[in-house]
């Protein structure tokens, strides 16, 4: 969906206009009235928003009905009680309302994620239906709702019309519908949706390459609230009528079922999943004794499509034409683990008698505690510039936590760290990353629906940008040098000719090689490297040596490994832990021949008997 | 200034009202704990349960009896959910299966009104549930008083089942470390089935035990999702002592803030959610506590 | 027959190739240890034996019977119990909550009498919260709990890691009546003369290979192997 640039990218736009243009004529054809297709497109505007919340950005909310009402009463108050004669400002000040109280809710229930998510915004809708049943009941209408909502107006050549129902009102509405589609779309291919796709994808690693999450998650809410604001404030144009059910937990829930169905993640399930229950319940109704059995049947064709055709209905087409595309275009990976390349043999040979640079890493009696459990005791260390430092250690000694504690992954028990001079001890993953830290993670922590390339541009769309930006109508395309650079790094770490290939047809070496890519984004100048050999081939590991030998010329790096081949042969210094505490350090040499370490990892005990 | 009399109607009503909050979040709680999932259907069993027990109630004439059908029923349906659909979903994300419980609930809610239509069926009260109380300070249905004490009885049964039994061995063992569980040889799937059986019977009691005060409809079971959601981020979720302290607490504040505005009374239970959030994320007895 | 016998075994995790063709025996009545540094691929081993891992390819047998490709639950109905690195003991229940599941579906379980007379400190904190105790007291509750099932192979993923030395020392003590009782056990450790104190035989792993298969008197009189493998000359 994002790619393709210039015309070829603006299709969907395009067929969209030509079909909205067609329907009137198409709509006997296919039996549906003009209300059926205005009543569709509403929702899919509704939907338009819930769909970059949900489907791109992973957040399900079954609350949205609090701000499709918000929008839709604040309107209709305004026009009802002649508070504001235009309608459009009407509109626009009930979708501000709306994208104000998105604020507030939103901030409050992100502070959990997933299923607390799920559960707190359906508090929150529930509250705003009681909101507007009882205690605001005199602006609102309570049960009854607010009725005699004035039709638009337009004015022309000095003549005003009123937009009647039927034809008039379903044009007003699409044409604002195509508006939302358009802006949604760019929403969707701006880097600013590449990150939102992201947080879907790898809510862990998103804020480790250095974006606010935080922020992004509360602006894609805020959106869905406009959105549906919108949709609230043209439903009450459209009926003449604001109804309280559009506050309803059936509304938030009517959503989530029209956009599953339909299919999330393509802005078109909504519309498409409205459109089906509309006209399902319009057919019904034709017949008495089933009339109210339609939301019955979209229920169970709800599950089932969850169970089994999980993307929804537009979703699966997609993604059959996107297998044929791929299978025509012809980008099957030769051998992806037959061939082979290994990094460019840009190694000097590592120099132990490096000249030790000046500390850029102060750990001060580091400690890390979990409640009785002291994983971490009392660490004091200095990492040098330019240095290859590695932690090794039995199993439990505490080092992958040390790791995390430095990378900024946890907080500290106690003791302060100390990153070129600025003391860095309270900083998250997202902060410490701005700083020039990076970290790689043991088990590979990829974007999975994203090519090779993508995944390490989602890391620099942080570096240029920072920590959050708003950018979303600008094109993921306009800006050259983010693919560039990101190209330079995978030809760092060998997997150029693969930029386009999609993740998961990688080999498990070329997947550790993107792992280390990412981490590159930020031009760190202290890796972090956690057992970066873990589950490597022989033929792997002498690659990965050659690589971390490479890196470790242009930066500081800190590594935890078990293999000790290769800890001797890249190592400038050694550092050992045991339960928790330092037991030794030194140059490698000198690590091996040292009782106490050996001691640590042969054991000992006191009766030797046999057997 | 209210009186005294209504003060303690208020906080008895509370108390029912909460117990069966905690009877219904208990059984949410569970689930959460065993299977890993919140069950977006559980306030559509609340309602089949009522259903069931409205029909054994028109058959026999025994409110005994619509009790323990009204449960039971529950309870087999829900066991038939689970082996039927929702085990094939443990391995999909979290949002699929809030998905699919959610699917379930609209359609055993749209088929109980399919069946029964919309409007609202009378339960009488049991007999012996008839009459007022003198209780010197104020009023009291009899009844209500009888909910507060089934319903601390059926929360006594599950804290028996969890605490003594094997069976609420296991469950506990689950809670912590399936695989572990299943290494030790005890077939973790027919646990999970059962768990969510037990689950979905407390949620059709409650439904049964409700229905002479709040009536039969097939929407009664949407605010008692709802609620019984802010009772577990209240409590904290997984935690079944939490689940009854966060009950008691929902009821309390729904009860007595009716006392001053009833119309505001909702907002003060998710005013109250709300502000849990912000200061202990993890509910009353999250972290700690677990069942 | 060897009572265990895995041949060709392949194991990943996920994508990552960990064990490269396997074989590895264990007899009735005797103590295999499995050695090798971090990441060489012992846990791994056990794992797959456990049926908590599967493996890609190759065999296991189990009393001439196959058992690759099974569940955890079956493999410990067959009589095999591992105590995990992690030892997972179940910190909400109490000790001997812990020991009552354990014997649960075990059809001859052995007495909690006996079990307490084995392990004295376990008696004396029978109703203790499993979160409660010691990190010596658990690991003596993980050992406990899978001994009361009666298996006819224990296996022992590093029993003394983190522990005191006078906590190995008990533990030590308890798998030598183990062995005296002519239990069969697979015992892997990065203690490598803890673990040869009771081995028949060894194996040693590295990056997934088997690169030494003898008894502990060979390995001993290997310097250039241990030093390799093991990190210095035992």
């Amino acid at each position: 969906m994002t790619r393709g640039t210039g015309g070829r990218a603006l299709i969907p736009e395009g067929i969209m206009m030509v079909v909205l243009l067609a329907l009137p004529w198409l709509a006997p054809l296919l039996h549906v009235t003009a209300d059926v297709l205005a009543r569709s497109l509403i929702w899919g505007l509704f939907g338009l928003g819930f769909d970059i919340l949900f489907g791109f950005t992973g957040l399900l909310s079954f609350g949205q009905a609090a701000f499709y009402g918000t929008g839709g009463f604040v309107a209709a108050w305004l026009l009802t009680s002649q508070t504001v004669n235009s309608v459009a400002l009407a509109l626009l000040l009930g979708t501000a309302a709306a994208a104000v109280y998105g604020l507030i809710v939103g901030y409050i229930s992100l502070r959990r994620v997933g299923i607390y998510f799920a559960m707190i915004t359906l508090a929150f809708g529930e509250m705003s239906f009681f909101l507007e049943n009882s205690p605001l009941s005199a602006l609102t209408g309570g049960e009854n709702g607010l009725p005699g909502v004035p039709p638009p107006g337009v004015e022309l050549f000095g003549h005003s019309y009123t937009v009647a129902s039927g034809w008039p009102m379903y044009a007003l509405i699409a044409a604002i519908f195509f508006v939302g589609y358009v802006i949604a779309r760019r929403i969707i291919r701006s880097p600013y949706g590449m990150v939102l796709r992201a947080i879907r994808t790898n809510p862990r690693r998103t804020p480790a390459v250095g974006h606010d999450v935080q922020r992004y998650k509360l602006s894609a809410f805020v959106l869905a609230a406009v959105y549906a604001g919108l949709a609230g404030g043209l439903l009450g144009l459209f009926q003449g009528y604001m109804p309280p059910d559009a506050f309803y937990l059936d509304t938030s829930g009517q959503l989530v079922l029209s956009t599953v169905i339909g299919g999330r993640g393509t802005l078109i399930g909504p519309l498409i999943g409205a459109f089906i229950w509309i006209d399902l319940r319009d057919a019904l109704q034709q017949f008495p004794a089933l009339g109210a059995t339609w939301k019955l049947l979209f229920g169970a064709i709800f599950v089932l499509i969850v169970t089994l055709f999980r993307r929804g209905i537009a979703g699966e087409i997609g993604a059959l034409l996107e297998r044929r595309r791929r299978a025509r275009a012809s980008l099957r990976a030769p051998a992806a683990t037959g061939q082979r390349l290994a990094p460019p043999a840009a190694t000097r040979e590592r120099v132990r008698a490096a000249r030790p640079g000046p500390a850029i890493l102060e750990v001060q009696n580091v400690a890390k505690r979990y409640g009785a459990f002291t994983a971490v005791a009392d660490i004091s260390l200095e990492v040098r510039e330019g240095e290859l430092l590695a932690i090794i250690g039995p199993n439990g000694a505490g080092k992958s936590t040390l790791l995390n504690v430095l990378a900024g992954d946890l907080e500290p028990s106690a003791g302060r760290i100390v990153f070129r001079g600025s003391d860095i001890t309270r900083e998250g993953v997202i902060e410490v990353c701005h700083r020039g830290i990076s970290k790689t993670y043991q088990i590979n922590q990829l974007f999975p629906d994203f090519t090779v390339c993508e995944n390490v541009e989602i890391a620099v769309l942080a570096h240029t940008r920072g920590r959050f930006r708003a950018d979303c109508f600008r094109s993921l395309h306009a800006d050259r040098s983010r693919r560039a650079k990101a190209e330079q790094i995978l030809d760092k770490v060998g997997l150029l000719p693969f930029a386009d290939h999609p993740t998961a047809e990688m080999s498990y070496g070329e997947k550790r090689r993107l792992e280390i890519a990412i981490a590159l984004a930020n031009d760190p100048k202290l890796l972090f490297m956690d057992e970066p050999l873990a589950g490597m081939s022989p033929v792997e590991r002498a690659e990965a040596v050659q690589l971390i030998g490479a890196l470790a010329t242009e930066r500081t790096v800190v590594l935890v490994e078990h293999d000790m081949d290769a800890v001797f042969r890249l190592a400038d210094r050694i550092v050992v832990m045991q339960n928790g505490v330092l037991l030794a350090e030194g140059t490698p040499e000198q690590i091996q021949n040292n009782a106490d370490v050996q001691q640590a990892y042969l054991g000992g005990v006191e009766e030797h008997e046999p057997a | 200034m209210p009186s005294l009399g209504l003060f303690l109607s208020q906080l008895f009503n509370g108390l029912a009202l909460g117990a069966l909050l905690a009877l219904v979040a208990s059984g949410l709680t569970i689930i959460f704990g065993t299977l890993g999932f919140v069950n977006f259907a559980h306030g559509a069993l609340f309602a089949f349960g009522a259903y069931a027990g409205y029909l054994t109630y028109q058959a026999s004439g025994s409110f005994v009896l619509a009790l323990v059908v009204g449960a039971a029923a529950t309870g087999v349906l829900g066991l038939l959910l689970e082996w039927g659909l929702i085990r094939r979903y443990y391995s999909r994300p979290p949002e699929d299966q809030i998905l699919v419980t959610f699917g379930i609930g609209i359609v055993i809610v749209e088929s109980l009104r399919a069946t029964f239509g919309g409007l609202t069926l009378n339960v009488p009260q049991p007999s012996w549930g008839n009459g007022i109380l003198n209780l010197h300070y104020f009023f009291y249905p009899v009844y209500r008083l009888q909910v507060l004490g089934i319903a601390a009885l059926a929360l006594f049964a599950l804290y028996l089942l969890i605490y003594w039994t094997r069976i609420g061995l296991i469950v506990r063992a689950g809670i912590e470390d399936p695989l572990m569980v299943r290494m030790l040889g005890i077939r973790v799937p027919r646990i999970l089935t059962l768990v969510f059986g037990i689950g979905a019977l407390a949620a059709g009691f409650a439904g049964v035990v409700d229905s002479p005060i709040v009536s039969v409809a097939p929407d009664v079971g949407s605010r008692v999702l709802v609620e019984s959601f802010v009772v577990v981020v209240i409590g904290g979720l997984g935690s079944f002592p939490g689940a009854i302290i966060g009950g008691l607490i929902a009821g309390e504040i729904l009860s007595l803030t009716s006392m001053i505005n009833p119309a505001y009374s909702d907002v003060a239970l998710y005013a109250a959610m709300a502000l849990v959030l912000f200061l202990l994320p993890r509910g009353l007895l999250g972290t700690e506590g677990r069942i | 027959m060897s009572l265990l016998e895995a041949r060709g075994v392949n194991s990943y995790y996920a994508d990552s190739h960990v064990l490269f063709d396997v074989d590895f025996d264990v007899e009735r009545n005797e103590v295999v240890a499995l050695l090798g540094r971090n990441g060489a691929g012992k846990t791994t081993m056990l794992k797959s034996i456990m049926g908590v891992l599967q493996p890609r390819s190759g065999s296991i047998a189990f009393e001439g019977e196959a058992i690759h490709g099974l569940d955890p639950q079956e493999i410990a109905q067959r009589s095999i119990q591992l105590v995990p690195e992690e030892r997972r003991i179940f910190s909400g229940l109490s000790v001997e909550e812990n020991l009552k599941l354990a014997a649960l579906t075990a059809p001859k379980p052995l007495e909690l009498g006996w079990i307490y007379e084995v392990f004295p400190r376990l008696r004396e904190r029978r109703r203790s919260r499993g979160g409660n105790l010691s990190g010596g007291e658990q690991q003596m509750l993980a050992v406990a709990r899978a001994l009361i099932r009666d298996p006819k192979l224990l296996m022992l993923d590093e029993p003394f890691e983190g522990l005191a030395p006078v906590i190995v020392r008990d533990l030590s003590r308890v798998i030598r009546e183990l062995v005296r009782a002519e239990r069969t056990i697979v015992i892997v450790e990065q203690n490598v003369r803890a673990a040869l104190q009771f081995a028949h035989r060894v194996y040693v792993l590295n990056n997934g290979h088997v690169v030494f298969h003898g008894t502990p008197q060979e390995l001993m009189h290997d310097a250039e192997l241990t030093s390799a493998y093991l990190g210095a000359a035992v």
